[in-house]
């Protein structure tokens, strides 16, 4: 029967290790690539090797300089795979919390919030002055950013789920309308401070940067931020995963079957706001991985989650560093903020899967 | 017979003792003193005008809403009380629809019927496939197991959402208008497939519009109307002219068919415009 042979069916059936080990292999190799290419100039795979035996204390001596710029890439390359991941695992819970695979961290609010909370902090502890900002706050100025990025990501994600919901259920249409009020209302909060900030330099172009989202200059305190945010999100996965499948059908079919939806409902929500807000902590507000990755995911291994979520987690960082490299290669003079690269290629893409779905957009 | 609704036995699985429901921010009932007692073997049929709470009467039944008034007890437990885990395993609702159709495989669809047997990390175990199997058996689905949802046609797909309430292996079935816009010969096999459920000593409740199809299957009828139960008893003592005509208006013909069931007759109700 022509039935049989539908690639629904082949997706669900394929085997997940045959696809998550060609792409960890991919990201393997994106990732040592990128080590080698950089604003510094191209390196051989040799010195990548000697900067990563010097990083990990296998190799003594060296060029200390040579040593700095490797230390450089490697800290920018370990939180661009931990944003990456993070946006992407973000996208893949909310999507599926929601049941629309437009629902992304930066539609429902969760970006902004955090930017929204990050700008406040950093003018609150007197700004810090270009990429360098996080590192160059003493380490309480820069804890209190991370944890009002994580905040203004919370409360600003709660208030958009609660306004959508009423007699116990989501409405989709409204939850992306509100998701619209509530971004609008937080940019217009942005533009204000930095507004207010025009007459003070340093500040401004302390929280203009902060917007553009940004990888340049990262310190191991963004990487253990990131990876920290990543791995608080991961442990939730196991109790909303199975879930978010028996979601599908409605809110109320979830729960005749036994789903507590109320608590996957909040779980997999306070997942993805860790995730994501963690990752604007590290790197300023990145868009569009987070609605893009999950999309990719589905067309290599189907929709049940426990399938889509490891897959997330290395198609986000994939896509990410992936088009940095190819950015670098293909224009090595121009220097793109990542933030900027990710909307001048994801608004596109976006735009496509927009008329993908058409007719399930139509519906609403 | 009317207005007789039955005492609740001890023996009784589940017992809705006058139940009352307001939906939220309505101003008035739309279920009010509910009696209903309901034990294994049992295929009760409630039947009744569009809008009576015959639907919101069956989710109250699967815990999914709080009454305003009175209770449900499944063996002497509130249905509200249960974990909803425990609720899954004692209860399955077989929804009219679904808010959107799943885009799984039938097999997989069926086998959610399973989760509330898993344990918490716990991956599927040849008990929930060998429960799993029965079901697509049971509901004549297994050679489409391996089929996308999509691709069923409405027949089947209701059939894929009665199994996946089988997988759930639970004393109490109940199924939300199962044969809507489904033709006569998938209307006759659903009800087949339901009651052959009771026959097995599960406790079966079905919604239904469908009068001549309660009339064949079911052990008795509930008429519902208005949120209050007008009448209920075997068949033959609910499809009559004068417990019907007041609720369903007179433009009905009513006759009787021979039955190999009790009571040896079974009624049957047409709508007749003369």
């Amino acid at each position: 029967m022509v039935a049989h042979s539908t690639p629904t069916r082949s997706l669900e059936q394929r085997p997940i290790v045959l696809v998550l080990v060609p792409l960890a292999a991919a990201l393997a190799a994106v990732g040592v690539l990128s080590l080698m290419g950089g604003s510094t100039g191209w390196w051989s795979l040799g010195e990548v090797l000697t900067g990563l035996g010097h990083t990990f204390g296998l190799i003594e001596n060296g060029e200390a300089l040579m040593q700095v710029k490797f230390e450089l890439r490697l800290h920018r390359l370990l939180t661009a795979l931990g944003v990456g991941a993070s946006l992407a695992l973000s996208g893949g819970l909310l999507q599926g919390v929601f049941r629309n695979d437009l629902a992304s961290p930066g539609i429902i609010g969760i970006t902004s919030g955090a930017s929204l909370g990050a700008v406040c902090a950093i003018v609150a502890v007197g700004g810090g002055g270009g990429g360098l900002m996080l590192q160059r706050l003493p380490l309480g100025a820069a804890t209190l950013v991370s944890l009002s990025a994580l905040g203004g990501g919370l409360l600003l994600a709660a208030a958009v789920t609660l306004a959508a919901r009423r007699a116990g259920r989501i409405s989709v249409a409204t939850l992306l309308l509100v998701g619209i009020a509530a971004n609008a209302t937080v940019a217009g909060f942005l533009v204000l401070i930095q507004y207010g900030l025009l007459e003070q330099f340093e500040m401004a172009k302390s929280t203009l940067l902060w917007g553009y989202g940004n990888l340049d200059d990262r310190s191991t305190y963004h990487v253990r931020l990131v990876w920290g945010g990543l791995l608080a999100a991961l442990a939730f996965v196991p109790f909303v995963a199975r879930e978010l499948d028996l979601l599908a059908g409605g809110e109320e079919d979830a729960a005749s079957l036994g789903v507590n939806v109320m608590r996957v409902t909040w779980l997999a929500l306070l997942a993805a706001t860790i995730a994501a807000s963690t990752s604007v902590a590290g790197a300023g507000p990145i868009g569009f991985v987070g609605l893009v990755a999950p999309h990719v995911c589905r067309a290599f291994v189907g929709r049940a989650h426990r399938r889509l979520l490891p897959a997330c987690l290395l198609v986000g960082p994939l896509f990410l560093v992936g088009l940095e490299l190819a950015q670098r290669s293909a224009f090595p003079g121009a220097r793109l903020p990542t933030g900027v690269l990710m909307a001048l290629v994801g608004g596109p893409l976006f735009f496509v899967l927009l008329m993908r779905q058409r007719h399930e957009l139509d519906e609403l | 017979m009317s207005a007789a609704p039955e005492s609740p036995s001890e023996q009784s699985q589940v017992v809705a003792r006058a139940v009352t429901y307001r939906h939220p921010q309505a101003e008035k009932d739309c279920l009010h003193g509910i009696d209903l007692a309901l034990a294994g073997g049992e295929l009760v049929c409630v039947i009744g005008p569009n809008g009576g709470g015959k639907s919101t009467l069956l989710r109250l039944m699967a815990g999914l809403i709080e009454p305003s008034g009175g209770g449900i007890e499944l063996n002497g437990s509130s249905v509200r009380r249960l974990a909803p885990r425990a609720r899954a395993r004692a209860i399955a609702l077989v929804p009219q629809g679904l808010a959107r159709l799943p885009r799984s495989l039938v097999r997989d669809f069926v086998a959610g019927g399973r989760y509330s047997h898993l344990g918490r990390f716990g991956t599927p175990g040849p008990e929930d496939r060998a429960a799993v199997d029965t079901a697509l058996e049971s509901a004549e689905l297994t050679s489409e197991a391996r089929r996308p949802m999509a691709e069923l046609s409405g027949g089947q797909r209701q059939r894929a959402l009665i199994a996946r309430a089988l997988a759930q292996d639970s004393p109490l079935l109940l199924v939300d208008e199962p044969t809507n816009s489904l033709d006569p010969a998938h209307q006759l096999s659903i009800f087949e497939l339901i009651a052959g459920q009771a026959c097995l000593g599960r406790a079966v409740v079905v919604v239904t519009h469908d009068l001549n199809l309660a009339s064949q299957f079911a052990t008795r009828l509930c008429l519902l109307d208005a949120g209050r139960i007008l009448c209920s008893g075997r068949p033959d003592e609910v499809l009559r002219p004068e417990v019907l005509e007041p609720v369903y208006g007179s433009r009905m013909h009513f006759g009787e068919l021979p039955s190999s069931l009790p009571p040896g007759v079974r009624p049957f109700v047409l709508p007749w415009s003369s």
